[in-house]
């Protein structure tokens, strides 16, 4: 930090940052889940956990006002909720939000990162909360606060606040705030460009001699930590089984009706089969862009496999082949996106009376 | 330590006054037993119920603290409690709770 950066620093300490603390009913004092459908009231000053905050902040930072609402009440309404919860931050004109710390509970999770959306999107400030890592607001809402991992319970208060109030107090002295590591938030997802003092090559090898050596070594790039999906249980029956066919290798009737997209497809189609004993270059092709359609185009029983199926149902092998097949491409497509239309499909599917899904890809 | 049971230590020290009151714990747990007292002595350390920030003081005992066992009847410490207190992990109780006792406790002899 150069000196004209220093004394503008100190210059900003001398103001007594101004904060709006947001509670949910519990820890607003009001009560427990008989008053969890409260709607959103302020109080002048500190309540429950801003007395912690209080102490911790000291001359840095003044807790204003603290807003308080129900969980089930901002749950139901999220957008109404926020809105209100919104403007009665917006009258005290604070200059940093703390909302929670919310632990692991989820209702509240969701409504502290709810406030720090409406907080970033509205007034552009600093939202500071403090979450579990699983409560589920840290997924939705990470991009939109800094939210410190906390234990799982109320019992974590007593180091939850000590760490959010540092961070608030940084803030409160206009000094730079450091990446996540550094400052014990939740990464948020935002890249900052900066230059290192090594190349890319060089710190790549390094660290790939490190994990040769068995030392301790830091990523630069941290793999995506995608869930595992339970194996279901084996069909007792499959001779009465309805069977349904899913596939990602992009087969659609002729022509793509649906316009699905040959790359990070953005739907899914369902298609009938009824009376279709056999997919032709005619009837169907593949939308997929990412390999070579020829093969597919010819003959898109390679792909999805109705002529297969349709000999076993004949053979009694099984049950009966579901008269609809879902296809989509998958060829870059989203993690989120995909889970989002399996998750329909499947829910589709066993309303429909499906009890098993061949799967089949490029 | 729940908002109604917080309120009721609360209420009852103002009633009788903090240096005429002692609080016996029986949770079964350390940490648990250990969060109840430090609520009833420096305060509720989740910052949610009445006793968030306010520092009773009271003093604060597990009933399988030696303190508190010596003084109960052995056949009816043997009926009550002795079942619990072959299960429970005594001494890391009684070490919690004698930690926030020593820290918060202001009536003790």
């Amino acid at each position: 930090m150069n000196r004209a950066q220093s004394t503008s620093a100190d210059q900003r300490s001398l103001k007594k940052l101004r904060v709006v603390h947001y509670l949910n009913q519990f820890f607003g004092q009001v009560g427990g889940e008989e008053k969890a459908g409260m709607g959103p009231e302020v109080r002048e000053g500190v309540v429950g956990p801003g007395m912690a905050f209080a102490k911790q902040l000291g001359e840095a930072a003044e807790i204003v006002a603290t807003v308080i609402c129900g969980d089930n009440y901002f749950g139901e309404q999220v957008d109404e909720a926020g809105a209100e919860v919104l403007k009665l931050i917006q009258k005290y004109k604070p200059d940093l939000v703390i909302a929670g710390p919310a632990f692991n509970a989820g209702r509240y999770g969701v409504a502290c990162g709810a406030v720090a959306q409406r907080v970033t999107e509205a007034l552009d400030l600093p939202v500071i909360t403090g979450m579990y890592p699983e409560n589920p607001g840290v997924e939705i809402y990470r991009r939109f606060a800094y939210v410190i991992e906390t234990g799982n319970s109320a019992a974590a208060m007593r180091t939850a606040v000590p760490a959010m109030a540092a961070l608030v107090k940084k803030f409160a002295a206009g000094a730079a705030i450091g990446g996540p590591e550094e400052e014990g938030y939740i990464p948020r997802g935002i890249r900052k460009n900066f230059f290192h003092q090594e190349r890319g090559a060089r710190r790549a090898v390094g660290i790939l001699t490190k994990k040769l050596k068995g030392e301790e070594f830091v990523t630069e790039y941290p793999m995506p930590n995608f869930d595992r999906v339970d194996i279901a249980e084996p069909l007792s029956k499959v001779e009465d089984a309805t069977i349904a066919l899913v596939t990602s290798g992009g087969i659609v009737p002729r022509g793509n009706p649906d316009r699905i997209e040959s790359s990070s497809a953005s739907k899914y189609g369902r298609y009938s089969l009824k009376g279709v004993e056999d997919l032709t270059a005619e009837t169907h092709e593949t939308a997929h862009g990412g390999y070579d359609p020829v093969y597919a185009n010819d003959d898109p029983d390679r792909v999805l496999p109705v002529d297969v199926l349709r000999e076993l149902e004949k053979e009694g092998a099984i049950g009966r082949l579901h008269p609809y097949y879902y296809s989509t491409v998958g060829n870059g497509t989203s993690v989120a996106n995909a889970k989002k239309y399996a998750s329909e499909i499947a829910a589709e599917l066993v309303n429909e009376g499906v009890q098993a899904v061949i799967l089949t890809s490029t | 330590m729940d908002l109604e049971n917080q309120e009721r230590v609360k209420s009852l020290a103002e009633k009788h006054g903090p240096e005429n009151l002692v609080v016996i714990l029986g949770g079964a747990e350390a940490e648990a037993s250990g969060l109840t007292a430090e609520t009833v002595t420096v305060g509720d350390p989740a910052y949610a119920g009445p006793l968030a920030g306010v520092s009773l003081g009271l003093p604060v005992f597990h009933i399988v603290e030696p303190e508190i066992k010596e003084q109960v009847d052995p056949e009816v410490y043997e009926e009550q409690i002795a079942m619990m207190e072959m299960v429970l992990e005594v001494d890391d109780i009684c070490e919690e709770v004698k930690n926030y006792r020593e820290q918060g406790s202001k009536y003790l002899g």
